[in-house]
């Protein structure tokens, strides 16, 4: 039942608007309404989670489940999206889209979210992998949603790089219910994760180890993991700003869940070192590549997309890291949702405003939009890990959980790292809040203050998790760790 | 006897499919290309047959069905006609020379044989030892999406890279779940077919199917 609450809201809201044509407001309003029911849904599991209530299943063959790890990811996936939908064009603000492209987004953005809401509720990995395949068609045909040579090239190379990658880990998958079948025969719920992971023992390491590179490629390139990210700026930088929102938070948090997953089967086949030193790698590459691109950034979604980048790196590292760093990464992935989906809901006001992608067109933030400019220099302050934003905690036990197991030199050049994103991001934003206001460019907020006030949400998570570690937060974190390290 | 058939036929009809890879890289027409990717997704049909025949499967008939419907009919249909739209052209530069990307390619099925060494060690299906050919195909569909520069040739990359794996799982385990199989021939024509509205957003915008065009983004 609750998993219908989930999942249906997207499903008819992508239903209604495919058939109310030509494209009336009132779709999208009722959009946006009908999935605070699937937020409700997700809330509901996170509280089933919390209060230790057996695990869920739904259907034939319990196609869906939701433990803790997928109760977390639920609530920041209808979290992000039922935000994204009070921020979606064509809610009566003035927006640069016709008819028919309003349409076209809140179709497929809702086929959107519920892939998304379909790939953490899966049982089986295989299913999985279907809805995560199918996130990259969807939001590959909202990219250019108008038409310019910059948005083609960008949805170009997300199709291609994202379904070849994402390709890639179908193989690993491929490969590792090979394994099971050459072991135990041919069951049909064999790709249920639970099945998989209680059999994960037996299987055999050699064929595993190939198997998890497979799919750390192949989701990493979704993650936007180095040196599989260079689709991300691209399409980032083109995609309409609400889109943006739910692909860098959302949608990469999805991806890091699947490589969480897997990790967890390998680990109990392999032992822990093998997928953990591979995560290790790839998470230093990230960080070098997302801050030394920041200090070439001219585009300020861009700018947003290296930190992306970087942050990914973070995450990887802390999934490297044993226990510490894996209860580190999950609390870092929930603050690094909040505040990247709220930059690109300002990023949006931004661009209506200076009507220009560049940072250097982008001047007199402050003066020109007060809210807007703030809430840009509160989200970039913690984007780049400073107290009192979450993302410092997070990072703090990270790098402790680093320094605890001895990886010493891997620690303090991530830090290093950190501090060459610190020092370009800060240049940046100071060149965009202050400097003379363009004379083209009229003083005040774009949809006035009132539509600022849903963006306190995730400002005050992030404030929040600054401070202190929620008591329900901290049990739902624990119980997803019991399930990590079972 | 009986076995010894099935693995004979199997590492028959995975050389072919491999050859059929290995030949868009050496053809420089779209029309050819399509015509190597009918040929081998016809070969991959029939083997579900083969497969669903000697290992007692008949889900496997079904499978065999839809993928000769999606991929013999429907998708080279769809790309011809994406052809006649916007004219045919060649790949005469690829980045890659054709002398080069054949050499490559010998390379790649060897690196396909080293990596799939412990899958053939662990397995005792009658089919294991063409498992290395299935593995050469994605590779080689890898290298088509790498090296070529036409819109329309990466897409035909893409789909043979899709039938490399469809080709590894019907080897390696006669077929992974019907329902997931199912996801997995929605999740292609989805695939294909936004595929195919950005080639013609390529040539729109571009009036060229050439991605070296697309470079506009920059840092």
């Amino acid at each position: 039942m609750n998993f219908l609450l989930l999942l249906l809201p997207s499903l008819l809201s992508a239903l209604l608007a495919i058939l109310v044509r030509p494209f009336r407001s009132w779709v999208s309003w009722t959009n946006a309404l009908v999935s605070l029911v699937a937020f409700a849904a997700a809330f509901n599991f996170a509280g089933h989670a919390v209060t230790g209530t057996a695990v869920s299943v739904f259907g034939p063959g319990e196609f869906l489940r939701a433990d803790g790890l997928s109760a977390l990811l639920m609530l920041l996936v209808t979290g992000v999206a039922t935000l994204t939908l009070f921020f979606s064009p064509g809610l009566g603000r003035q927006t640069r889209y016709d008819q028919s492209q309003l349409r076209r987004y809140h179709i497929f953005i809702n086929l959107f979210i519920a892939s998304m809401l379909l790939a953490v509720a899966a049982n089986s990995v295989g299913i999985m992998w279907v809805a995560i395949e199918a996130t990259t068609v969807f939001s590959a045909l909202i990219i250019p949603l108008r038409l310019t040579k910059e948005s083609v090239e960008a949805s170009w190379k997300y199709i291609l790089i994202g379904s070849v990658g994402i390709a890639l880990a179908f193989t690993g998958t491929v490969l590792s219910y090979f394994d099971f079948v050459a072991l135990s025969g041919r069951v049909e719920n064999a790709m249920n994760w639970p099945v998989l992971r209680a059999t994960a023992p037996l299987l055999h390491p050699e064929v595993m180890r190939i198997s998890f590179v497979f799919i750390l490629v192949g989701y990493g390139t979704k993650a936007g993991i180095a040196p599989m990210h260079t689709w991300k700026p691209d399409a980032y930088g083109e995609s309409p700003s609400s889109l943006g929102a739910l692909m860098s938070s959302a949608l990469f948090a999805v991806a890091i869940y699947a490589i969480l997953r897997w990790k967890m089967v390998v680990d109990a086949c392999v032992g822990g070192h093998f997928a953990s030193n591979l995560l290790l790698a790839v998470g230093l590459l990230s960080i070098l590549i997302g801050s030394l691109s920041l200090v070439l950034v001219r585009n300020y979604k861009r700018m947003l997309a290296y930190s992306s980048v970087e942050h990914a790196g973070l995450i990887c590292l802390g999934l490297g890291l044993g226990p510490l760093g894996v209860f580190a990464a999950l609390l870092h992935l929930v603050n690094h949702t909040a505040a990247k989906s709220m930059m690109f809901f300002l990023v949006r006001g931004i661009e209506a405003k200076y009507l220009s992608p560049l940072i250097k067109d982008v001047r007199g933030m402050l003066r020109v939009m007060p809210w807007s400019g703030g809430l840009f220099a509160a989200g970039t302050l913690a984007l780049i890990g400073l107290p009192p934003f979450g993302i410092f905690i997070s990072e703090f036990a990270l790098f402790r959980a680093g320094f605890s197991t001895q990886h010493h030199w891997l620690m303090g050049t991530a830090l290093a790292l950190l501090a060459v994103a610190f020092v370009s991001f800060i240049s940046q934003l100071n060149k965009m809040l202050y400097g003379p206001v363009p004379v083209d460019v009229s003083v005040g907020e774009v949809d006035g203050w009132g539509w600022m006030m849903p963006l306190l949400i995730p400002l005050s998570v992030l404030v929040v998790l600054g401070l202190i570690l929620p008591a329900p937060l901290a049990a739902l974190l624990n119980q997803i760790m019991e399930i990590v390290s079972k | 006897m009986d076995s010894n058939l099935f693995a004979q036929l199997s590492a028959l009809g995975s050389s072919l499919a491999l050859l059929a890879g290995i030949a868009l890289l050496w053809r420089r027409s779209l029309a050819s290309y399509v015509q190597a990717f009918k040929w081998q997704s016809l070969v991959l049909a029939a083997m579900f047959f083969m497969v669903g025949y000697f290992g007692h499967d008949p889900e496997l008939y079904a499978m065999g069905v839809f993928f000769f419907v999606l991929k013999v009919i429907f998708i080279p249909r769809y790309l011809r006609r994406l052809e006649q739209r916007v004219g045919a052209e060649r790949e005469s530069q690829p980045y890659v020379n054709i002398a080069t990307s054949l050499i490559m390619s010998g390379l790649l099925v060897l690196l396909a044989y080293a990596v799939t060494r412990p899958l053939v060690a662990v397995s005792r299906l009658p089919t294991r030892s063409a498992l290395p050919l299935a593995m050469g195909l994605i590779f080689v569909g890898l290298l088509v999406v790498v090296t070529r520069r036409k819109a329309l040739t990466q897409v035909v990359g893409f789909l043979v890279l899709e039938n490399g794996i469809a080709l590894l799982a019907m080897l390696g385990t006669y077929g992974i779940p019907l329902i997931i199989e199912l996801g997995v021939f929605l999740d292609v024509l989805m695939g294909f077919l936004a595929m195919q509205v950005f080639v013609y957003n390529i040539h729109g915008t571009f009036e060229s199917m050439d991605v070296e065009q697309l470079s506009q983004l920059k840092h």
